[in-house]
Order: C-alpha cells, then sequence, then structure tokens
C-alpha cells in the first residue's frame, strides 16, 4: 500500500470516529461532555492521515511496505479459520469445534501426517479442556445446535 | 528496609518461589525461541493468573518479562536470530564468538552481564520509587494529563520508523479505549447499538490478538525457513567455553556503564531495551580500548548490551507503580493484572498495597539470581531444547490455546472475536510497519488520560489555559512536543543527506 493510501485510509478512520464523536449528546451547562475527548481524537486521526498522505507528495521515492500476495492469501485462510472455529464454538460447544480446528491449524502450518492430524483432534480438545474448564473451572462455551459435553456429562 | 521484609515474605513461600523458579525457565524459553516475545507469552497467560494470589500472579508474569529479555540473548548468540529486539545488538559480537566455537564463553558474559544490568536497574528503582511516588502525590489532574499526553507522544513518535505511523498508532488505541459506555456520563459512544460494544473493549482479548494472534499470522509465511544453530559445549569445545575472571575483568566497566544506560532510559516511557543496547553498544565501542575488534567476537561487545537491555526493566516499572503509567507493552499487561485484582495503581500504590510492591520487588530480585544461575550453567541446554521444538507444532498450538485464554479472561465469546480482530489489525499493523506496542499501550492509558482532562478542565477557570498555568504540567507538555520536534528533525536531516 502505498503512503497516500496508507494516509488515506488513517484520515476516512478519522472522518468515521469524528462522525461518532458527534453522535454523543452535548453535556450539560458547566460539565466537560463525554465527547470531548473522542472528538480531540478523531481530529488527531484526521491530522496525522492527511499528514501522511500529504507526505507522499514530498517522498515519491519511498513505497510503503506491502505483504507479499502469497502471504496475505496465506494470513486471510487462517483468519477465515479463526472465525469459523468462533461460529462452530458457539454452535457446537468447544469440543468439537476444536476437534475440527486444531487439525485445521497443524494443516495450515504444514503438518501433513494423517496420524498427527488425527491425534492433534483428540488430544486439543482433552487438553485445553481439562486445564481450561475443569481444573481452571471456567464455564465451557456451550453449543447453541449441539453440545458433545452435554452428551458425555449425559444431561 | 521493606524490601527486606518482601525478600523474607518471598523466601518463606515455596510456592511462590516455585513460581518465580518456573518463571525464570518460561521467560527464558520464551525469549529464547525466535518469533516468540515475552509480552505475548505473558498475555496469553493472564487469564491463567486471575485464579492466583495478586502477588504470586504479578510475580509471575514480572519474572517472565525479566527472564524474556535475557532469553533473547541465547537466540541471538546461538542462531544468529535475535529472540527480542534488544538482543539483535548482543548478536554482532556473540554470534561471530559462536562461529569461532565459544558460544558457552558467549552464553556466559551475557548471562552475568544481564544479571549486573538488571541488578542495577531493581536496586534504582527501589531506591527511587519511593521518593516518584512521593512527588506524584502533589501533582494534580492537570499535571497527571501533561504526562499521559507526553506518554502518548513520545511512545508514539519513537518507537519504529515512521512518526506518523506511531503517532496514529498510538491514536488508533486511544479510539478503540473510547468504544463502550463513558464512566462519567453513562452515554454510550461508538456502540453503534451494540450491546456487546456498551461493554467496551476487553484489554486481555485485545493484547491476546495484538501479541500473541497477530504473532502467528505473521509466523505463517516463515513457517519454511530454518534456523542457523551452532552447537556449544560439546566435546572438546568445553575447556573453550569457560569464563575466568581475567577473561570478564575488562567487561565489567562496560556492564557498569550499560546497567546505567539502561536503567535511565528504561524510566523513560516507550523507549525500551533495544534502544538501550544500541546506545550502550555504541558507547562501549567508542570508550573501548580495543574497538576494532567489536564486531568480530569481542566479550566486551555482548557484555555492554546485555547489560543495558536487562537493566531497563525495573526503571520501566517506576512509571507504572508511581502515575499509573506503564512504560512498556509488558507494564501495560501488569497494570491489566493490578486491574483485574482491583489494584488501584499509582502513587497511592504505596500506602495501600506497600507489602504487595515491595514483595514484587523482592520476587524481581530473586528471579534475577535464579535466570542468571539457570543462564550460565544451561543456557547451552535451552538452546538445544529449543532447537528440538518443531515450530510447526508450536504456533498451531500458540493459535489454539490464544483461542481458549480470550474466553477464559471473562467466559465471553464476544471476547473471542474480539482476539480474532485483534489478531487481523495486530497483523495489518507489523506488515504496513505500524506500531503495536504503542496501539496497545495507549489504550490502555487512554481511560486515565481522559479522566484528567475533565477534571483539569473542570477545576479550571481558565479553560485549556490551565495547563500554561502549572509549570509542571507546562514542563511536560514542552517535552512532548520537543521529542516530536527532535524525531522531525532528524528524519528531515536523514532525507536531506542522501539527496546531498
Amino acid at each position: 500500500m502505498g503512503i497516500l493510501a496508507e494516509g488515506l485510509v488513517i484520515a476516512l478512520l478519522g472522518l468515521g470516529a469524528l462522525w461518532g464523536a458527534l453522535q454523543i449528546p452535548e453535556p450539560l451547562p458547566g460539565e466537560v461532555g463525554a465527547g470531548l475527548f473522542p472528538l480531540l481524537i478523531s481530529v488527531a486521526l484526521i491530522v496525522l492521515g492527511s499528514a501522511r498522505a500529504t507526505s507522499s507528495l514530498l517522498q515519491r521515492a519511498e513505497a510503503g511496505a506491502m505483504p507479499l500476495r502469497r502471504e496475505i492469501l496465506e494470513v486471510s485462510g487462517l483468519a477465515l479459520l479463526s472465525l469459523v472455529y468462533w461460529w462452530a464454538i458457539g454452535a457446537f460447544g468447544y469440543l468439537l469445534a476444536t476437534a475440527a480446528a486444531a487439525p485445521l491449524a497443524l494443516f495450515a502450518f504444514g503438518i501433513r501426517r494423517p496420524g498427527a492430524l488425527i491425534l492433534s483432534a483428540l488430544l486439543c480438545p482433552l487438553i485445553y479442556h481439562l486445564v481450561f474448564f475443569e481444573a481452571l473451572g471456567v464455564f465451557p462455551p456451550y453449543g447453541e445446535i449441539f453440545d458433545l459435553l452435554d452428551v458425555l456429562r449425559g444431561s | 528496609m521493606e524490601i527486606f521484609a518482601g525478600l523474607a515474605f518471598v523466601l518463606s513461600d515455596p510456592s511462590l518461589l516455585l513460581a518465580i523458579l518456573l518463571a525464570a525457565v518460561v521467560g527464558m524459553v520464551v525469549g529464547a525461541t525466535p518469533g516468540l516475545t515475552a509480552a505475548a507469552a505473558i498475555a496469553m497467560l493472564l487469564p491463567v493468573t486471575f485464579y492466583m494470589e495478586p502477588l504470586f500472579a504479578l510475580a509471575f508474569l514480572y519474572v517472565i518479562g525479566k527472564s524474556g529479555r535475557y532469553g533473547g540473548s541465547i537466540a541471538a548468540i546461538l542462531f544468529n536470530t535475535p529472540g527480542t529486539a534488544a538482543s539483535a545488538a548482543t548478536q554482532i559480537d556473540g554470534y561471530p564468538l559462536a562461529r569461532r566455537g565459544r558460544a558457552g564463553k558467549a552464553l556466559k558474559v551475557a548471562t552475568v552481564s544481564s544479571v549486573i544490568g538488571d541488578f542495577m536497574g531493581d536496586l534504582m528503582l527501589i531506591v527511587g520509587v519511593g521518593w516518584i511516588a512521593a512527588l506524584a502525590l502533589k501533582l494534580g489532574p492537570p499535571e497527571y494529563f501533561a504526562i499521559y499526553f507526553a506518554a502518548f507522544v513520545v511512545i508514539g513518535s519513537v518507537i519504529g520508523k515512521s512518526i506518523l505511523k506511531g503517532l496514529a498508532s498510538a491514536v488508533l488505541g486511544m479510539l478503540v479505549a473510547m468504544v463502550g459506555l463513558d464512566p462519567i456520563s453513562g452515554e454510550e459512544r461508538f456502540t453503534y447499538g451494540s450491546f456487546e460494544l456498551s461493554n467496551g473493549i476487553g484489554l486481555v482479548p485485545l493484547m491476546i490478538g495484538i501479541f500473541v494472534l497477530g504473532e502467528v499470522f505473521a509466523q505463517l509465511s516463515l513457517r519454511n525457513r530454518t534456523v542457523e544453530s551452532l552447537d556449544s559445549d560439546e566435546g572438546d569445545q568445553r575447556a573453550r567455553n569457560g569464563l575466568t575472571w581475567t577473561e570478564y575483568r575488562p567487561c565489567i566497566p562496560h556492564a557498569l556503564r550499560g546497567g546505567f544506560i539502561g536503567a535511565g532510559i528504561g524510566i523513560l516511557p516507550g523507549l525500551g531495551s533495544a534502544i538501550a543496547a544500541f546506545i550502550s553498544y555504541g558507547e562501549g565501542k567508542r570508550r573501548a580500548a580495543n574497538p576494532e575488534l567489536w564486531g568480530k567476537g569481542a566479550l566486551e561487545g555482548i557484555a555492554a548490551p546485555e547489560s543495558a537491555n536487562n537493566a531497563v526493566s525495573g526503571p520501566s516499572m517506576a512509571p507504572l507503580l508511581t502515575l499509573g503509567i506503564p512504560g512498556s507493552t509488558i507494564g501495560a499487561i501488569l497494570l491489566g493484572v493490578f486491574l483485574i485484582h482491583g489494584i488501584q495503581v499509582g502513587p497511592t500504590l504505596f500506602l495501600t498495597s506497600k507489602d504487595l510492591v515491595y514483595g514484587l520487588f523482592a520476587a524481581g530480585l530473586i528471579g534475577i539470581l535464579l535466570y542468571g544461575l539457570i543462564g550460565y550453567f544451561g543456557a547451552a541446554y535451552v538452546g538445544r531444547l529449543i532447537l528440538r521444538i518443531p515450530t510447526k507444532l508450536l504456533y498451531p498450538l500458540i493459535f489454539l490455546t490464544a483461542f481458549v485464554a480470550a474466553y477464559a479472561a471473562r467466559g465471553s465469546m464476544f471476547d473471542v472475536l474480539v482476539m480474532i480482530c485483534a489478531g487481523i489489525l495486530g497483523w495489518l499493523m507489523r506488515a504496513f510497519e505500524f506500531n503495536p506496542a504503542a496501539f496497545v499501550i495507549a489504550f490502555v492509558l487512554a481511560g486515565g488520560a481522559e479522566e484528567t482532562l475533565r477534571q483539569a478542565l473542570l477545576m479550571s477557570d481558565a479553560g485549556w489555559g490551565i495547563f500554561l498555568e502549572r509549570p509542571f504540567a507546562l514542563g511536560f507538555l514542552a517535552l512532548g512536543v520537543l521529542a516530536v520536534t527532535l524525531r522531525i528533525r532528524g528524519a528531515v536531516k536523514r532525507c536531506v543527506q542522501p539527496a546531498s
């Protein structure tokens, strides 16, 4: 992404924030409103974004940092897996979702041995469940559609 | 005197000592693993510490941070890959020594110098922190806001390559902190009608996302790289890897000077270990009797940066403990621990929780001793252990742990979603050379900055003029402006030089 584009993105974020800050109700007389600080932040973002965009005119030779196309694709894949895993926990509970996500995560990082993938599908949910939901006493996330934990606990 | 009571308390609690020992080992392994940082490990372990006593939790994470700084030198010397940014300076002389079959000697110099620097930093913290806290008690909201302003500007403008990107990262962090209900009036801000957003963005999922998941995303494309490694203590090399007093004596002035440089830089928010290490290296080389050997495997070239790198650790806690302003990412995470345990950080901390603070300092001193002993006798084994951990297995496990850790913080699936979004943001910030550390520190500081600004304006008859009427506040505002001006001047000089 070029310097100009970076500056424009920052300035646009600032404009969005400015719009949000202006939605905050006005304070009562004699009070300092809840919108003052967000307003200052929004203006700062717009100024910084504009300055970055303007600097592109002065620094034509300098290119902004840009990740490789392959890197973007790989990270997009893992980000998608993250979102699907998050959804699956809410739909099918922690155990099933992790049993599916663990081998996929290993696969994404280059592990191809079927034995290792199957083992991760069995061991990861078990170990994380025992550590966090049994030993530390955290209440496990409930699966809205189906939860294996209900079956295992016989409820 | 309180520190002796703290030491007695820590030494009399075997479980606390065990936690410190475990933290020393975990920090060293994490620091020595290329791509993993102590901040990421601490962020991931943060939810686990909810179930611990406050001193236990703080000591555990604080010592991981200390040991992690030192652990970076192991990777720098053995793998030619700095485990942390600060240990890149150690690599300059450490790796050439390792190539000559003297990795063990280099590791021992790094360990002794780290321990010297870290002890110096912690002693300065213990001696000076009370004075700063007493001074801080006399400050009002205008002064506090000015300090926050200076911290934002220094953190945003000093770290990283681009001033504008650094400042934009800090301002974005502040913007994200504004999401939720206003703590004073209860007005909704940037919630867009979402109930989950009205509770605000949680610190723990945000940090896990930025530091852990963001790093996992970044490591995905590096998964096939090979780490160059040199073995150290084997067979006939054993004799060449011992460290004698005669060999270390010339390093002592460099280690001591590095300790002072690191401690001085550590107290300033945002500057961090890397800057301290490189300044100490440069200063050491300038004053060295053998500057021509620096860069080719001089032991002094390891002692100077390693001491400065670790001396930052203690003093960087001073602004956190006395003003509630974290000067580093690890400080920001520790602030989260204090808040989670309901402990108000700031000058009153020394009145309300003196035992806790000095217990933490004592744990830090014991932690230094422990990582020093483990490092001196076992750093080479830690290096070998890390080479045996397959990154193809490590990062997927970190990926899965990040989800359950983010959920465990508040038992909220929304927090997991926040963590994913923060992870993507963290990766984007790394990829486009923005500054994730400035983002997180600004996120943590924003609430306090807003509160003090509003208090200052409420107590003022002159509106914004109150900041000009109070000399201390004016001084800190000027410091912020000066930091940006100097950085811009430096950038302009760099732009002009190649052209001329």
